[in-house]
């Protein structure tokens, strides 16, 4: 991805792109407890099926993954797997996190073997609450997901940049806005550059049904 | 030697008629196994067509389990513990900042007595006779420990492991003893009562009190 | 109940032969395989390491604790209703089963009895519950043997199932309708005709599975023989409902017990099976299925008129004392101890779950057998793992 790297990305290539990314993303599905049941119902039953939405439940690992989703009660002896597997998940990749106690511990908020809210470990991008979420608002967090995924802008998410939207890095472009730091001066040449693709800067993350995660 | 039955405890049921079939056959069962272990019997409680408890002294606790075994009672249901000790820490509902009453701190063991502050618990059941027993010995408070099952029922294994970390109880001539559920730098014994849980040491628990009404109470109070 | 049966005598002792053979042959350097924390084959987040010499498992430990949430410590720090809220996630596909045992041993312990019709409507939930956990397991048996269409039947005749346990108690999963004394509330209008229809539909899906799976030659054959159990064996480890009625032994706590659920009002059979297999064990289940929907199908026309709640106080307080009481949940024996202190809350709370028993056994069952039978033993086994880690 040359153009990227040289911080010419044409917008209609991006926009293109981003279609193709959010029609065909491939989870891992990382079912722990009662929420993996009713992920399960999402992703394999045929009154839900989450296929027509372009989504593929069956990669065989996390490396051939493009969000993970993370279902049910992470504990202590779990976590350290779950952040290895975030790790072997290639960029772009993005995390939801399904279910009360993987967004804060939920019932289990005061037990002793239980991580309270699976983004102490890993950055999420849609919360669903839920004990359990109904299959219902699992789809609607992966519709979300993918509306964000539409209007990202590439360029500066591979450049490790602050998320911004497509529009806002055009607009900056053409001197609408003045926070155009994204506009490709900061060309990050993977090919020399032994450092890792820094982890960029998250979005403010979604929740299903609106409303502050406590 | 001890009362057959000590069914004082249950004052309610005292008046029922004792001659009922399930009594005698609970009751047959102790004086079975009265005569397997002799004087290491040291309470039994019967709840007439219920239940059965019984407590051994600790040093006979693997007999026990040998003799209900050729006894018929060759399920092994579960094995367990249980710290008599009240909770210093109060059942968790109060706020943690504000000052607290003082919590008495005696022990009480249950049914059929004791003399530690921690037990051992064991349920069998005879499938045959459809009749379940729960068991109980005394561990020591410096060195709780006792021995092991394994011998005469290889599903003690997880159980007795199970009880080892979360009680601290050790189990003689058990093959494996290793942690089970907690990390490797876990530390502290969590089912023991004096285990805090930090959480609840930080925030206030804001269901103090259950005040969903029942049902019934509901009409009760339109009437 | 020790009689082996010439299959399980012909397995147990193919499998004892592979352990001799194994310790005089000469030693090769040993290969060990991990399956897990997840795998598409462990149900969620069970690891098994297994030792291998070649194909052949010499040694496998399962390690669970990946699921493990402290149940018994939280239950000391609730209130008794607030209780059944946190157990109902125990074993999370039958949810309204985990709370039955539990409100049966508060109940025994303020000595109250629920009325006649909560009873039946207990049953009913109990056994729909049932329906849902293992409709669910004989769909999954399918993927484990590489035959994906079972799974996805399962999950469109279990959500039928769900609409019912959430059109009469609000919770598609899990309910917490049971309170101590009676029910939550009394069932919606409409509900048994529905309820009727649904049952038929899932006898139809049990014949469905059956002629699609169980039939089936390569399902049969990676199944019979495979993971044989004596009956002796099963009970000193404590292995209950569908796997030590596999192995032969008729035992079942809805039958043979007396207890405040209405079992007695249907005409139903407690299926054994002499092979003690793994295919002795998915076979039980499915019948079971077929059981609980005539049970279901027969209380519905026994539901007797009254009132759905017993009186009991505005705020539970347990009196003294400690009770057990076990019920035959979906996986098997499951069980409350439950000791108070007359407080609001239990003073201690051991929670017998069935799969930690049935799973307890996997180092015995697993030595000898070749890689490929580790899944099939495992899937016919049958656990949850919130019920083996609590």
């Amino acid at each position: 991805m040359g153009l990227i790297d040289k911080g010419r990305m044409p917008a209609p290539l991006t926009k293109l792109f981003n279609i193709s990314r959010s029609y065909s993303l491939w989870v891992y599905q990382w079912g722990l407890a009662c929420c993996a049941i009713e992920m399960g119902a999402a992703f394999a039953s045929p009154r839900y099926d989450v296929m027509r939405l372009g989504v593929i439940p069956l990669p065989a690992s996390p490396r051939q993954a493009d969000f993970v989703c993370v279902s049910g009660t992470v504990t202590d002896k779990m976590a350290p797997a779950v952040k290895r597997l975030w790790e072997q998940m290639p960029e772009p990749k993005y995390a939801i996190s399904m279910g009360s106690c993987a967004n804060c511990g939920g019932p289990y908020w005061d037990s002793y073997s239980v991580t309270k809210g699976i983004d102490q470990i890993i950055p999420i991008d849609v919360y669903v609450p839920g004990c359990p979420p109904r299959p219902e608002a699992l789809l609607e967090g992966i519709v979300l997901l993918q509306q964000r995924i539409k209007n990202e802008d590439m360029q500066a998410k591979w450049q490790g940049d602050p998320f911004t939207t497509l529009q806002a890095t055009r607009a900056a472009e053409r001197g609408e806005l003045s926070a155009g730091d994204s506009t490709g001066e900061t060309t990050h040449d993977i090919s020399t550059d032994p450092q890792p693709i820094p982890e960029r800067n998250r979005p403010e993350p979604i929740v299903v049904g609106g409303g502050p995660i406590e | 030697m001890a009362p057959l039955s000590d069914t004082d405890t249950t004052s309610g049921e005292s008046d029922a008629p004792q001659a009922l079939p399930g009594d005698g056959l609970r009751e047959g069962i102790i004086d079975d196994l009265r005569q397997r272990i002799g004087d290491a019997l040291i309470e039994t409680h019967i709840v007439p067509n219920d239940d059965l408890t019984v407590r051994v002294s600790n040093e006979s606790w693997a007999a026990t389990g040998a003799a209900l075994k050729a006894a018929g009672f060759t399920f092994f249901s579960w094995l367990s513990g249980i710290d008599w000790m009240p909770s210093p820490y109060g059942t968790g509902e109060e706020d943690p900042t504000a000052e607290r009453d003082a919590i008495d701190m005696t022990i009480k063991q249950g049914v059929c007595g004791g003399d530690t502050r921690m037990q051992v618990l064991a349920r069998l059941t005879d499938l045959n006779r459809h009749v379940g027993i729960t068991l109980k010995a005394d561990v020591d408070d410096e060195n709780p420990v006792i021995d092991s099952w394994t011998g005469s029922f290889a599903g003690a294994n997880w159980h007795e492991r199970e009880c080892h970390e979360m009680f601290g109880i050790g189990f003689n001539n058990h093959p494996d003893l290793r942690n089970m559920y907690l990390p490797g730098d876990f530390e502290g014994y969590p089912l023991r009562k004096d285990f805090p849980l930090l959480a609840r040491m930080v925030k206030p628990w804001p269901g103090i009190v259950d005040v969903e009404p029942m049902p019934v109470q509901e009409e009760e109070d339109e009437s | 109940m020790t009689m082996m049966s010439d299959r399980q005598q012909l397995s147990y002792i193919a499998s004892q032969a592979a352990d001799a053979r194994l310790n005089v042959e000469l030693e090769t350097e040993g290969m060990t395989l991990n399956i897990g924390p997840q795998h598409p084959a462990t149900h969620g987040t069970l690891r098994i390491i297994a030792r291998l010499d070649g194909e052949q498992v010499i040694w496998a430990e399962p390690v669970a604790g990946y699921m493990h949430r402290g149940y018994e410590k939280l239950t000391e720090v609730r209130t008794f209703p607030q209780v059944t809220t946190l157990i109902n996630r125990i074993d999370w596909l039958g949810s309204f089963a985990n709370e039955v045992p539990f409100i049966l041993a508060a109940e025994k312990l303020m000595e109250i009895e629920a009325p006649p019709r909560a009873q039946v409507i207990r049953t009913i939930l109990f056994e729909l519950s049932r329906i849902a956990n293992v409709s669910l397991f004989l769909g999954d048996l399918g993927v484990q043997m590489g035959a994906v269409t079972p799974v996805f039947l399962a999950f469109r005749d279990r959500e039928y199932v769900l609409n019912l346990i959430e059109g009469a108690t609000g919770g598609r999963f899990h309910p917490n309708f049971d309170r101590i004394g009676g029910l939550k509330d009394d069932l919606p209008k409409g509900w048994i005709d529905e309820t009727k229809q649904v049952m038929k539909k899932l006898i139809g899906f049990c014949d469905e599975n059956e002629n699609l799976l169980f039939g089936n030659e390569i399902f049969q054959s990676r199944m019979r023989g495979i993971g044989v159990i004596p009956a002796d064996i099963a009970k000193e480890y404590g292995l209950s409902g569908a796997n030590l009625r596999a192995s032969g032994v008729d035992y079942d706590l809805r039958r043979d017990q007396d207890i405040a659920l209405s079992y007695d009002l249907a005409d139903w059979k407690v299926w054994t099976h002499p092979d003690g297999d793994s295919w002795a064990r998915c076979w039980i289940r499915l019948q079971e299925t077929r059981e609980s929907c005539k049970i279901v199908l027969q209380l519905l026309d026994q539901i007797p008129a009254g009132p759905i709640m017993t009186k009991v106080p505005r705020i539970i307080k347990v009196p003294e004392g400690e009770a057990y009481v076990s019920t035959e949940n979906p996986l098997g024996e499951m069980g409350y101890y439950v000791a108070s202190k007359g407080g609001l809350g239990p003073f201690r709370v051991k929670i017998r779950s069935a799969s930690f028993s049935n799973m307890s056994i996997t180092p015995w069952v697993l030595k000898g057998v070749y890689v490929p039978d580790i899944v099939t033993i495992l899937a016919s086994l049958y656990f949850i793992l919130g019920d083996i880690d609590r």
